[in-house]
């Protein structure tokens, strides 16, 4: 028996996951990506997103042995050339066919046809996001094992439709009740080798920082109220009537600017406590998982991610996802044991397109 | 047999566990490679059976092509007798490693202006190879039969088809119908199907004017302007359709089918051989287009810019091309008498059962 208690191989304090790529080593990738995609006006897209990822994967060492990432170029793009023929051109078709109904008087027709487009778009954007994530899994390989799921999404897709929808039905008080089942129904159905993932988030672990998120307008608006008074009036003391104005119209600048700027922050420190909570509750097997980004961690990596693609007048776009897949691998964690040859080959089937529904809402997976 | 000049060090995984081999390979008598574990029996691979996965630093990555699960390690240095049997490193895909990044790059650019100017020009050169009768079937799906929308007395139809017969010359002439709406224009629809506004029949000062206007827009059809602005729509429907899929701004579009400049010219070449052919007075449509011109920018000159700018040739120029084409001396006659003109401008007004006219 060939045992892997994680803690052993490691160092004390040391990641099982570990990232060992550079930029310098990826920016030949990124660069010839972006020319090829240019001359090919976006077809290349799919090769570059494959180089890209095996790049990532193949510098991203989980304990004692990198990943593979597996998937193909030309997969991706029989995905997409399937999602536009099967999905946007039926959609287009009936787009047509709505509006010819509209100009020729059936109104009524043509909006239920509008309005089961849209349902529809639901429905697929909830399949398409767990597809996404077994696609990635099946395509991720280590120690020549693969991930996957024998479930279609099909399910999902309802679920996702119907929780998505509960969640803001009580003035959206129940989304965090819907992030969290989602993701455990997610996950819960995927599987690594011939170990299920194992999900069981609580909403009640992040629902107090997206209570404060979503009170925070109704704060701001009555801190704005009241800094704009004390404002207004110390600067009646100072200066009358004009003072007054000056006053108010400084706090009202001031709190313009805070909304957004304390909003932004606000949404960042949910998220990053939603994806900490939901990343514990993940495991796999014997093997527990944990993601340490703080919300300081979020913030600097959005900051930077802004500042870089600006001050390149966009060119540094090509370096962001190399930035959010280091980030994620190390700030990533797992503990436990792995019994290496109880880990045997994934039997789940694999599809054979890529994301191709994904692609077409433009969508991120994880 | 351990000599580095033969062998070389290796990994790999069977594909069916985790378990990680390590060992040496070197080739067999038949050409094989053996893969040797220390204190187990050797496992021969093909080297034809692999292909390459993925190079890292200081090794290679191959899989099976008869297990695709399998991956095998070979870790540098590999003797030249192995490295030959060894499949070749891919990097950008199959095509571009064959032919080199550079000249790749500049055959797709080649390719992708020819294609980006075939799909630009598309609508000019198919819009007029589309048979007319799938125009025809496209404009009864894209817009059907406006019914009471339409103005229309016996008199009118009467007085409307006389018209017709005078500037469309065809055996099978063009829809044409008198639609309930103030806005003074005229439009050329999918179907060959032509509608004057009756805001234009309100304001029109003579039966030249009309004839002239109705004469245009028999152009665009006959010309197959219509074709080329539906497919030119298609198109950029297609692409705006990521940015917005409103069924409603879709309809807009079909109701606000725009013409080239050069469709514009077109149209008003074919309306001025009509008119000529007819023996109508072409000063009807040039003073037309005149009151169009103060309408529209006030009495001043003719701003060069925005003429060239704007879809539509200058109102300005488009009159002086009018006036001529008139013949002083020429006998022109009157298509409809005064009773006739009179039933055409009424036409709404009679009409008992007329809706408003609204695409939505």
């Amino acid at each position: 028996m060939e045992n892997h208690p994680l803690a052993d191989e490691q160092q004390e304090g040391d990641s099982a996951f570990v990232f060992e790529g550079t930029w310098q080593e990826f920016a030949p990738i990124a660069f010839t990506n972006l020319l090829l995609t240019i001359v090919t006006l976006g077809i290349y897209r799919f090769w570059a997103t494959t180089r890209e990822r095996q790049y990532l994967w193949s510098r991203s060492r989980f304990i004692d042995e990198r990943l593979e990432w597996s998937g193909t170029g030309l997969e991706l793009f029989i995905g997409f050339m399937l999602a536009a023929v099967l999905i946007l051109l039926p959609f287009f078709v009936l787009a047509q066919v709505a509006q010819a109904l509209a100009l020729q008087g059936m109104e009524v027709i043509a909006g239920l046809i509008t309005f089961g487009s849209f349902v529809l778009v639901f429905y697929l954007t909830g399949v398409a996001r767990f597809r996404a994530l077994r696609y990635r899994l099946s395509r991720t390989r280590w120690r020549g094992i693969r991930g996957g799921s024998d479930n279609q999404g099909l399910g999902y897709g309802v679920s996702y439709m119907w929780k998505t929808f509960v969640g803001y039905l009580v003035i959206g008080l129940l989304i965090p009740w819907s992030m969290a089942k989602l993701w455990n129904e997610r996950w819960g159905k995927m599987s690594f080798g011939p170990r299920e993932f194992d999900a069981n988030l609580d909403h009640s672990t992040f629902f107090g920082r997206f209570f404060l998120f979503y009170l925070s307008p109704f704060i701001f608006a009555i801190g704005g109220v009241v800094a704009a008074a004390v404002m207004g009036g110390a600067g009646f003391l100072a200066g009358g009537d004009t003072g007054a104005a000056v006053g108010s119209f400084i706090a009202v600048l001031l709190m313009v600017f805070g909304f957004y700027f304390l909003l932004g922050l606000i949404a960042v420190a949910f998220y990053a406590q939603y994806y900490r909570e939901a990343v514990k509750s993940l495991s796999w097997g014997d093997v527990d998982f944990e993601f340490n980004a703080s919300t300081k961690d979020w913030l600097v990596l959005f900051i930077v991610d802004t500042l870089l693609v600006v001050f390149t007048l966009g060119i540094g776009l090509i370096f962001i996802g190399y930035r959010h897949w280091k980030f994620f691998i190390v700030h990533m964690e797992a503990r436990g044991e792995i019994l290496l040859d109880e880990l045997t080959q994934s039997e789940t089937t694999t599809a054979k397109h890529g994301e191709g529904l994904l692609d077409a809402f433009d969508i991120g997976a994880i | 047999m351990t000599d580095p000049a033969f062998t070389a060090n290796v990994s790999w995984y069977d594909g069916k566990s985790a378990l990680r081999h390590v060992g040496t390979t070197s080739l067999t008598r038949d050409g094989l490679l053996a893969l040797q574990k220390p204190g187990a029996e050797a496992e021969v691979v093909d080297p034809d059976d692999l292909t390459f996965v993925e190079a890292r630093k200081g090794e290679t990555i191959y899989t099976r092509a008869s297990n695709s699960d399998f991956r095998l390690t070979v870790a540098e240095p590999v003797p030249p007798i192995i490295a030959s049997k060894l499949p070749g490193k891919a990097t950008y895909g199959g095509w571009i490693d064959r032919f080199g990044l550079v000249k790749a790059s500049i055959a797709f650019a080649l390719v992708s202006v020819v294609a980006v100017a075939g799909v630009v020009t598309a609508p000019d050169w198919l819009g007029p190879r589309v048979p007319p009768s799938w125009e025809r079937q496209l404009g009864n799906a894209m817009v059907g039969d406006l019914g009471n929308r339409l103005c229309s007395t016996p008199e009118s139809d009467a007085a409307l088809a006389k018209m017709l017969d005078a500037v469309d010359p065809s055996q099978e002439k063009v829809r044409a119908g008198i639609a309930n709406m103030a806005m003074v224009n005229a439009v050329a629809l999918p179907g060959e199907q032509v509608l004057l506004m009756d805001g234009l029949l309100q304001q029109a000062e003579s039966q030249e004017e009309v004839l002239g206007v109705l004469a245009h827009e028999v152009g665009h059809v006959r010309e197959r302007h219509v074709m080329t602005a539906v497919l030119r729509q298609f198109g950029l429907s297609i692409l705006l359709s990521g940015a917005d899929s409103g069924v409603l701004s879709n309809a807009a579009g079909i109701a606000s089918l725009g013409y080239t400049r050069d469709a514009e010219r077109e149209a008003d070449d074919y309306a001025r051989e009509r008119l000529n052919d007819a023996q109508v007075s072409p000063l009807g449509a040039a003073a037309f287009f005149e009151r169009m011109r103060e309408k529209s920018g006030g009495s001043g000159e003719d701003n060069e810019l925005v003429g060239w700018l704007a879809s539509h040739p200058s109102s300005g120029e488009r009159a002086k091309a009018f006036r001529d084409a008139h013949r002083d001396g020429r006998n022109y006659r009157d298509v409809l008498s005064d009773e006739e003109f009179t039933a055409l401008k009424q036409a709404c007004e009679n009409d008992p059962d007329v809706e408003e006219f609204g695409f939505f």
